[in-house]
């Protein structure tokens, strides 16, 4: 349906999207490691124990930001991430606590996330009103469904209720040095793979990547609508569901308020990573590269001892300095087109 | 692609140059040289921009500049509900390798393991203000002396009823510690030390916020409104509720009402004479104490496990007493 020439330059403008987030990771890992060593007592930012903390940090982020990068390729958004994260992660708990088999409560948390994405799906498709403001209502829904089923509490589940391998998932000191990275980390890697190579090889990632291009072409051609924003929404809510794991791992207790404003950390991992919020486009390597990006200003911040007010500053003025930064090229795309 | 990283760097450089990336050191010239090391000493809150919190600051930099040889890297999570916010600044800090943490948990479950790694990769953490679930690992735990709180309110609601009368404790909710023990104190001390109070209502619970306990002592007023001579409650949000109660059903001047914690709002109830008293936390005192007890640790010096930082009562009688005024009225950190 688009010409070979058409793909490649799509390809490449795909490429030097990632290209330049990756860019800014190591312009900035390189940045703090030099302010580090400068300062006195320093020297402990660019070590190994430190980029596994990092990279540990960002994976509960990161997992989402997974589906996030499937939904906004589409076109969509999904302020409901967040609070779908921590009642993903509160249901898990909650059947850890009443003595369900860990691999149950794993699969019913995963589930959950499913049919909320799922659910969000549905409202967007039968109600016909944008995903913004869909997902704005169910963010709160979502977390009034996580206090009513915590009765308003956090829930922790008894020390003997967690089996040891829950936490280990994200724990950084490993106890086999050779994997470098706890399981969890290597999921996210391999999960990652699968969801790049879904987006860039099939029929349904080319149907998702159009869809959020031109709706109205995409249905001239016959694409469905309805099942590919299905689809969308239910893959992005199954990472959300992961996401709650990867949380509940960490934490080894659910609140339903803890994944409040980790959607904007989510989304902006897609943005920064290159994704636009028109559709269309996005990369899973970027939006990796995103959410590192947030973790290591996060992390280096606290070694050169700046405080809160500061990073907070850093990471807003980057995510506005990505987006502008993507208008910019879009614009230059747009104009190469034009002259053509 | 260029202007991304011009952009980058700008923003990195500005942050190097523009912001300085000065700790918060106490190191003074005109301190004699001292053998000791300087001790790099993290303190993490629940939350920076509270009132509670800064005045914690304070005291942290209090400690320090007695001290001399310590600096303070004061970070918290950005809202009193992001424990991953806070878990990453614990390992942030870790790997830091800063000499020791203070620590104020927002979750007693979630920061165990973290305070636990710490302590194996040689960091001691002294916990402040909230407990945590297993204190096999930390060095000390400085905070308030709640069952004492309790037992100061009991204490002065029955000298403001003049040893008798009807007492009710509205509880705060299910399940928080702190509360608990202040609510403990409380009854225990009615029970043995004043026997002609008789206690209406110690069943019940505030809730959380304003509104609630607003609405709840509405329905006790309801029962109760006739017969009540005070009240006790253990939160600044169940006082403020409670308050609003007594003063739509007119009961302000008849019924003794005894708050915990302060907030402007309180002080000013306090200042006015609708409410009798205030047990006050001291989060100076915090501060202050878990950075000593974390330097003498350091020091080799043996510590103790728990450490009270002191309770007090604010009345109208003692407003102007330096101490009380410094409690009722916390300065920010400058």
């Amino acid at each position: 349906m688009e010409s070979d020439l058409k793909r490649s330059s799509r390809l490449l403008n795909l490429l030097r999207t990632t290209l330049g987030t990756l860019l800014a990771l190591i312009v900035v890992i390189t940045f703090f490691t030099i302010a580090d060593n400068l300062q006195s007592g320093g020297g402990r930012f660019a070590t190994v124990k430190n980029a596994q903390n990092i990279i540990v940090q960002s994976a509960t982020v990161g997992v989402a930001a997974l589906g996030m990068t499937i939904i906004v390729v589409s076109g969509g958004i999904d302020l409901s991430a967040g609070t779908g994260m921590a009642l993903c992660a509160v249901i898990l708990a909650w059947c850890l606590k009443a003595d369900y088999a860990p691999g149950l409560a794993i699969t019913a948390g995963i589930l959950a996330g499913g049919l909320i994405g799922a659910v969000n799906g549905l409202l967007i498709s039968i109600l016909r009103v944008v995903p913004f403001i869909v997902t704005l209502g169910t963010m709160t829904i979502f977390l009034g469904l996580s206090k009513v089923i915590a009765e308003n509490r956090t829930i922790r589940p008894a020390p003997e209720q967690v089996p040891e391998w829950i936490p280990q998932l994200l724990n950084p000191r490993i106890d086999t040095p050779w994997m470098l990275f706890p399981a969890g980390v290597w999921f996210l890697i391999a999960l990652s793979i699968v969801v790049a190579m879904l987006l860039k090889f099939t029929v349904l990632g080319r149907h998702i990547t159009s869809m959020g291009a031109n709706q109205r072409a995409a249905w001239l051609c016959g694409i469905n609508l309805f099942r590919t924003r299905m689809i969308v929404y239910t893959l992005g809510g199954l990472t959300v569901g992961i996401a709650g794991l990867f949380q509940f791992a960490r934490l080894t207790s659910a609140n339903p308020t803890s994944g409040t404003g980790k959607e904007l950390l989510i989304i902006a991992s897609v943005i920064i990573g290159g994704g636009s919020l028109n559709g269309g486009r996005g990369s899973i390597l970027g939006t990796l590269a995103g959410a590192l990006l947030m973790q290591v200003i996060s992390s280096g911040c606290t070694a050169l001892k700046l405080p809160n007010p500061i990073q907070e500053i850093i990471i807003g003025t980057i995510i506005v300095a990505a987006v502008t930064l993507d208008q910019w090229r879009q614009g230059r795309v747009f104009a190469r087109y034009a002259k053509k | 692609m260029t202007r991304y990283l011009i952009a980058i760097s700008l923003i990195a450089s500005s942050l190097l140059f523009g912001c300085g990336s000065r700790p918060e050191t106490s190191q003074s010239d005109d301190q004699p040289a001292t053998q000791e090391p300087v001790y790099r000493i993290a303190v993490i809150p629940m939350a920076t921009t509270d009132v509670f919190w800064t005045s914690v600051h304070a005291g942290a930099m209090q400690a320090a500049e007695e001290l001399g040889n310590v600096e303070i890297y004061w970070e918290g999570p950005l809202t009193m509900n992001d424990r991953e916010g806070q878990i990453n600044i614990v390992q942030n800090y870790v790997a830091q390798e800063v000499d020791g943490i203070v620590l104020a948990p927002i979750d007693r479950t979630a920061l165990v393991r973290y305070v636990a790694d710490a302590q194996l990769s040689g960091i001691p953490v002294v916990v402040i203000d909230s407990a945590l679930d297993d204190e096999s690992t930390t060095v000390s735990f400085v905070a308030t002396d709640n069952y004492h709180g309790g037992e100061l309110g009991a204490r002065t609601l029955a000298t403001s009823m003049n040893n008798e009368g009807d007492a009710i404790l509205l509880r705060y909710t299910v399940g928080q510690e702190s509360a608990v023990q202040r609510e403990q104190g409380f009854l225990d001390t009615m029970a043995k030390e004043f026997p002609n109070i008789n206690m209406l209502s110690d069943n019940q619970y505030s809730g959380p916020t304003e509104v609630d306990a607003y609405n709840k002592s509405m329905d006790l007023l309801n029962q109760f409104g006739d017969r009540v001579d005070g009240i006790f409650v253990i939160c600044n949000r169940t006082a403020t509720g409670v308050l609003q109660a007594l003063e739509e059903e007119e009961l302000v001047e008849k019924v003794k009402l005894i708050g915990f914690d302060r907030t402007s709002h309180l002080v000013k109830a306090l200042e006015d004479g609708k409410l009798q008293a205030l047990v006050v936390q001291d989060p100076i005192n915090i501060g202050y104490l878990g950075v000593k007890t974390m330097v003498s640790h350091l020091r080799g010096e043996k510590v103790e496990k728990r450490i009270y930082t002191g309770e007090y009562v604010a009345t109208k009688e003692n407003l102007d007493d330096p101490k009380i005024n410094q409690l009722l009225h916390p300065q920010k950190v400058d």
